[in-house]
């Protein structure tokens, strides 16, 4: 049995157990989707020590260099005189996807944790849980363009409920804009994924196929097909290809998510329940980084190139638009939505770069981000589940009444505003660093870029701080009075198992990157040179 | 060696103890002797150590880890070690009876292993780590007792502020990281390193490696400056330092007097063959306006910590004007006599204001322990005490048989050499800062003599108060003796007149100013002196005597000073309020705007989607229904024709045949 595979359809396994049990036994729900998630960690960890570097690995758009790889035919229709359709069931994995990966895993065991809060309809919200789970993990495997779609779509209906079900006052609201939003990018993207099947041929049998690192070769483009990189074709007067990358960049940004396709954002984190926050913030984002490496600009490549300008332009918008929104608000967990704007914002910057360091720092910073933005969201919970309140105005000096509480968050908020020794530094200066690198290398670029990108690192040290000496500094003052005060009681053994990997993972990502870079670094430099190539 | 500075290293963490204070002092005492050590070894062996490993690699670049040990940073590492250890004494009875003791010291010597480490490392990378870790460490401790207001956000303030300049030096090292593919410091700063063989011509900054627009190289100098004004509190990033006073007195005489701040002058010694002359010629104009500016502040300030903070600024900027002018060994000179004098009278503010409170709590009266106006006449109560503060007084003001006459002469000399070449406005740089040091001496005066002469003004209207003040234990008076020992001359030079003689200038390759070639070698300090004695006593006599309406107290001048020349006021209407206010408006942006548009791309979709509703049930819907009414009427009007009478049927057969017959007969 594959590996991937397994890792992929273990929580669906979990879910179907849980769906037959009766609803009596509703209080080992839990237990059960934390075991699927702990056997789905502990695979990601057997895969990321077995994970081979080297040149010989280097993925991207070799496909012998994949590893842990499966393919299947999965669907193969002869349709007689227009060939046979070839869809594979095809997974594998290269240094892009496997840090990601085992930080999914990692973040989808702290979300089971945060779980327990749910106690309401506890079945429907673990069966979906776990529909999610294999839905995510799934698109980081997937190598074949229709399975990476089905998965990409599957992730929405399970979210789409969570929110809608188990959020706050306005969820419905929320939830029916994230819907409506991501469903606008990935229709599209449809289109756009039918365009490339029916330009591409596989080059042994000679059918259309939808496996993606086909797509990254252009010989493999029929010459005079809609995306041939030869035959020029046109879109409403644009150049086909470029329309292609855009609707698929468009897909993925709103994932992301960039300004201005980010206002689903706030409100979903608002009213998705902490677990679901989690996810979103953690795991949901880094798809939408995830699929612009892989699908938009290794599918895409000259286009990347010529388009690289206006992707780091965005990039530094939402750096900073995002960071200034931050500043302005009131509720803790929308402050902590705007942040994860600035902080995504890095990502684009660093993708457009092109080079070693601004790819590397990309990643760097998903992973980073993905542990980062789990961990502030389950302290907003925290401090949810006790006076159902986060406004940061309705506290003052939390750090006196929950000291435990305010040494996590300060390790959070300071390991997000990029202090040294803390994952993000590392992601944030080298994805600025890649950025400004960029002009002396292949003039994608121009410096100001990078420039003004570390004013957001200042601005998120403004929010950070300021949020801080409101909340948690000072002497005393709740809005809820006594009540508040007897009810906000210091973290419990729960909370802390959870928070402590967390923060131990931010460290040691920042003292030793190489647990990062060395398995990420053959597949950037392969991608750097495929790029270079086109 | 290397082993050795490799137990360094190590010793480090190992201070990182929470069980108690004595752990962290026995640690920095360990670090302290090993430092001492090292620094024997290493002090003008032309022997650099320089040790690495690698770290991880990104792309092709591989970034190392690594310690470099030259004059400078084997300078710096005794420096910190030798005023750490002191302070860490102290602060086992200055902090004693705090509930957070522990926490105190585990910040404390994070600092000190952040501080230490800064100076010691290898690459700018590195580097950039333990600056940042530096100001975080003095955020945590201004901010040690969070729960005073004042406190937090200071801290704060000084974060941010600091992080203005760090983002100066991260832009600074990805500049040079472009420009030249390395962040060892050797490689880019040695002799004939990296920097040194790239030229600007023709708007081109030309570099082994390649060019970048020579913009470029003034922008990375100016990011290394606002790091530098950053941490070592120069104009314009100054105000943090006044503020961040907050903090447990101890901590202010180690970091906000002694080593952080230095960190700055230590930073610039490091990146020095990056500047060019009209860079350095910058740096010394905002040195010389720093130390006048802040100099002129402290004299009408009545909180005792603050007159001394700004008195750190204004020594910094003499500092930083030294390197400007080119006297890089005279400006780490006074970083040292610096660091020992600015430290001791910290401490012994400290014990001033510990005392203070006493009275203030003791008799339950409601003043500021901290303003120089409550106090007087100590000199009786704490004898120990005065006598230091005499001693780091004088050193300050720069007297000769202390060692801040040594390193500060040095400075104001070479500024006179310095501007010898140059037209007019230059000249005023010697003259400002020979300025500033008789206005050191005025505030330096004042202080002393308002805090020890006289009497004790707040008991005015409370005579019959009794007073249980005294110096303080070993733990007080040890750290005192030896930072008294460090203020005074022959620590430094066997010479107490002539700082030519200092071994200090020794290590550092330094380009003239050493030979007595001119007439400014004696006429300087002797004019310095005389005229600074003058100003003590006139100062003296005028407090002593209590003449306070000597000078007045309202008018633009006293206001200007007394309100710190309004930097805080401007920042706070030209930087913060429209920072907040833009933040606001795009939220506004954000909400209104684009998510406006979303709404209204919904709503639009909703009124479409009712107007097809409309459409399907009025026209569409509405066209059946007419069918359906038309043929209703029709089958209604030929249901009439079936009513079941004959005489009906007759009726209408006889109306159809006479219609046929009409028919017929007209056609």
């Amino acid at each position: 049995m594959n590996i991937l595979t397994l890792i992929i359809f273990t929580p669906l396994l979990f879910g179907f157990i849980i769906t037959v049990l009766p609803s009596a036994w509703r209080n080992s729900f839990k237990y059960i989707t934390l075991l699927a998630t702990l056997l789905q960690l502990g695979m990601s960890i057997w895969i990321y020590c077995n994970f081979k570097t080297g040149a010989a690995f280097g993925g991207i758009n070799h496909e012998s260099q994949f590893q842990f790889m499966q393919k299947l035919p999965w669907i193969n229709l002869d349709l007689g005189a227009m060939g046979k359709m070839q869809i594979d069931y095809f997974v594998g994995i290269d240094g892009i996807s496997v840090t990601l990966l085992v930080m999914t895993s990692f973040v989808l065991v702290i979300a089971a944790l945060a779980s327990w809060e749910i106690i309401s309809n506890l079945k429907g919200f673990f069966v979906l849980f776990l529909i999610l789970d294999m839905a995510v993990t799934g698109v980081f495997c997937s190598l074949d363009f229709f399975l990476f779609y089905i998965f990409y779509e599957l992730m929405l209906l399970p979210l789409y409920f969570l929110i809608g079900m188990w959020g706050g006052a306005r969820r419905e609201y929320a939830a029916i804009k994230f819907f409506l939003y991501t469903l606008f990018g990935s229709v599209f993207m449809l289109l756009v994924m039918i365009g490339l099947y029916l330009s591409v041929k596989d080059p042994v049998t000679g059918n259309h196929t939808f496996n993606m690192v086909q797509m990254m070769n252009p010989a493999n483009y029929q010459p005079g097909s809609v995306f041939s990189v030869l035959s020029h074709q046109t879109i409403f007067g644009f150049s086909a290809r470029a329309v292609g990358f855009v609707v698929l960049f468009i897909a993925f940004a709103i994932k992301v998510p960039v300004v201005p396709l980010h206002t689903w954002l706030p409100d979903a984190h608002v009213e998705a329940p902490t677990p679901v926050s989690i996810i979103l913030a953690g795991i949901l984002l880094k798809i939408g980084g995830y699929g612009i490496i892989r699908v938009c600009i290794s599918i895409f490549p000259d286009i990347a190139s010529a388009d690289a300008y206006w992707l780091g332009l965005l990039g530094v918008i939402s750096i900073l638009y995002g960071a200034m929104n931050a500043l302005a608000q009131h509720d803790l967990k929308r402050m902590i939505a705007y942040s994860s704007v600035s902080h995504m914002g890095f990502v684009l910057l660093g993708i457009a770069s092109q080079t070693a360091e601004g790819i590397s720092g990309a990643v760097m910073q998903m992973v980073s981000h993905g542990f980062l933005s789990t961990m502030l969201f389950f302290l907003a919970g925290v401090i949810y589940n006790r006076v159902h309140d986060r406004g940061i105005t309705h506290f003052r000096g939390l750090a006196s009444i929950m000291p435990k509480y305010t040494t996590f968050v300060m390790i959070a908020f300071f390991a997000s505003l990029g202090l040294p020794g803390f994952s993000a530094f590392i992601g944030e200066a080298f994805s600025l660093t890649g950025a400004f690198k960029s002009t002396t290398v292949n003039c994608l670029l121009p410096y100001w870029m990078a420039v003004c990108g570390s004013v957001g690192i200042l601005l998120g040290a403004a929010y950070f701080l300021w949020t801080l000496q409101r909340m948690f500094f000072g002497p005393v003052n709740l809005k809820g009075g006594s009540v508040w005060q007897t009810a906000l009681t210091d973290l419990n053994l729960r909370e802390k198992i959870t928070l402590l990997p967390l923060a131990l993972m931010v460290l040691a990502l920042g003292l030793m990157p190489s647990l990062v870079f060395a398995k990420i670094n053959d597949s950037v430099l392969a991608l750097i040179q495929f790029l270079q190539v086109k | 060696m290397p082993l050795l500075a490799f137990v360094i290293n190590f010793s480090i963490p190992a201070k990182w103890n929470k069980v108690s204070g004595w752990a962290s002092t026995i640690a920095i005492l360990i670090s302290c002797v090993l430092s001492v050590f090292v620094f024997a070894k290493v002090w003008n062996s032309n022997h650099i150590v320089h040790q690495q490993q690698l770290w991880f690699t990104i792309g092709n670049t591989k970034i190392y880890t690594g310690i470099l040990l030259n004059n400078l940073s084997v300078l710096m590492l005794l420096l910190v070690s030798l005023i750490a250890m002191p302070v860490h004494i102290y602060s086992t009875a200055y902090m004693k009876g705090d509930e957070n003791l522990s926490r105190y010291f585990a910040y404390l010597s994070f600092f000190c292993f952040s501080m230490l480490a800064l100076v010691v490392v290898d690459n700018l990378i590195l580097f950039y780590i333990f600056w940042e870790l530096v100001g975080f460490s003095s955020y945590l401790l201004i901010g040690f007792w969070f729960t005073r207001d004042k406190a937090v956000q200071a801290n704060k303030k000084a974060f941010i502020m600091n992080r203005i300049g760090d983002i100066g030096l991260l832009t600074a090292i990805i500049i040079l990281f472009s420009q030249y593919h390395t962040f060892d410091i050797t490689q880019l700063f040695a002799d004939k390193g990296l920097i040194a063989q790239s030229v600007i011509k023709n708007g081109l900054w030309v570099a082994p490696l390649g060019s970048l627009p020579s913009i470029w190289q003034y922008i990375a100098c100016g990011g290394i400056f606002l790091a530098v004004a950053a941490k070592s509190a120069q104009f314009p990033l100054h105000t943090w330092l006044p503020d961040a006073m907050e903090g447990p007195t101890s901590v202010s005489a180690l970091i906000h007097a002694a080593t952080m701040v230095a960190a700055g002058v230590f930073l610039l010694g490091r990146v020095y063959p990056l500047f060019n002359g009209l860079e350095l010629t910058i740096l010394a104009i905002i040195g010389c306006f720093t130390a006048f500016m802040a100099a002129t502040i402290a004299l009408t300030q009545n909180d005792l910590k603050r007159i001394l903070a700004y008195s750190t600024i204004s020594q910094l900027g003499f500092m930083i004007m030294a390197m400007g002018i080119g006297a890089y060994a005279s400006s780490l000179f006074h970083l040292v006599t610096h660091a020992f004098f600015k430290c001791l009278l910290f401490l012994v503010a400290g014990i001033v204001i510990h005392q203070m409170a006493h009275i203030k709590d003791d008799n339950a009266m409601d003043i500021d322990p901290q303003n120089i106006n409550n106090m007087g006449g100590l000199r009786k109560k704490l004898p120990f005490t005065f006598i230091a503060t005499v001693i780091g007084g004088l050193a300050l003001i720069g007297l000769p048989l202390t060692s801040g006459y040594l390193s500060k002469d040095s400075i104001l000399i070479q500024s006179f050499e310095w501007s010898e070449g140059r037209n007019g406005v230059f000249k005023l740089i010697p003259i400002f800062a020979l300025l500033t040091t008789w206005l050191t001496a005025f505030y330096v005066t004042r202080l002393i003599v308002k805090v020890f002469f006289g009497e004790l003004r707040m008991l005015h209207g409370k005579p019959d108060i009794k007073l249980h003040i005294k110096d303080g234990g070993w733990q007080y008076k040890l750290p005192l003796v030896l930072l008294a020992i460090g203020c005074l001359f022959p620590l430094f030079s066997v010479n107490p007149l002539l700082y030519e003689q200092a071994w200090l200038f020794k290590g550092f390759a330094i380009n003239g100013g050493l030979e007595r070639e001119d007439v400014y070698h004696t006429l300087i300090p002797a004019g310095v002196n005389i005229l600074s004695i003058i100003v003590i006593y006139v100062a003296y006599t005028i407090y002593v005597k209590r003449k306070t309406n000597i000078f007045p107290q309202e008018g633009f001048l006293y206001r200007l000073s007394f309100k710190e020349w309004y930097f805080d006021k401007i920042y706070n209407k030209v930087i913060v309020k429209p920072v907040l206010t833009l933040s606001t408006a795009s939220f506004w942006f954000d909400r209104e705007v684009i998510d406006g548009f979303i709404s209204l791309l919904v709503k639009t979709g909703i009124i479409l989607s009712k107007l097809s509703a409309w459409v399907d049930h009025h026209i569409i819907d509405g066209f059946l229904n007419l069918l359906v009414a038309i043929v209703e009427a029709i089958s209604n009007f030929a249901r009439k024709f079936q009513g079941g009478k004959v005489q009906y049927y007759l009726f209408s057969m006889l109306v159809i045949i006479l219609a046929l017959f009409i028919l017929k007969i007209v056609f």
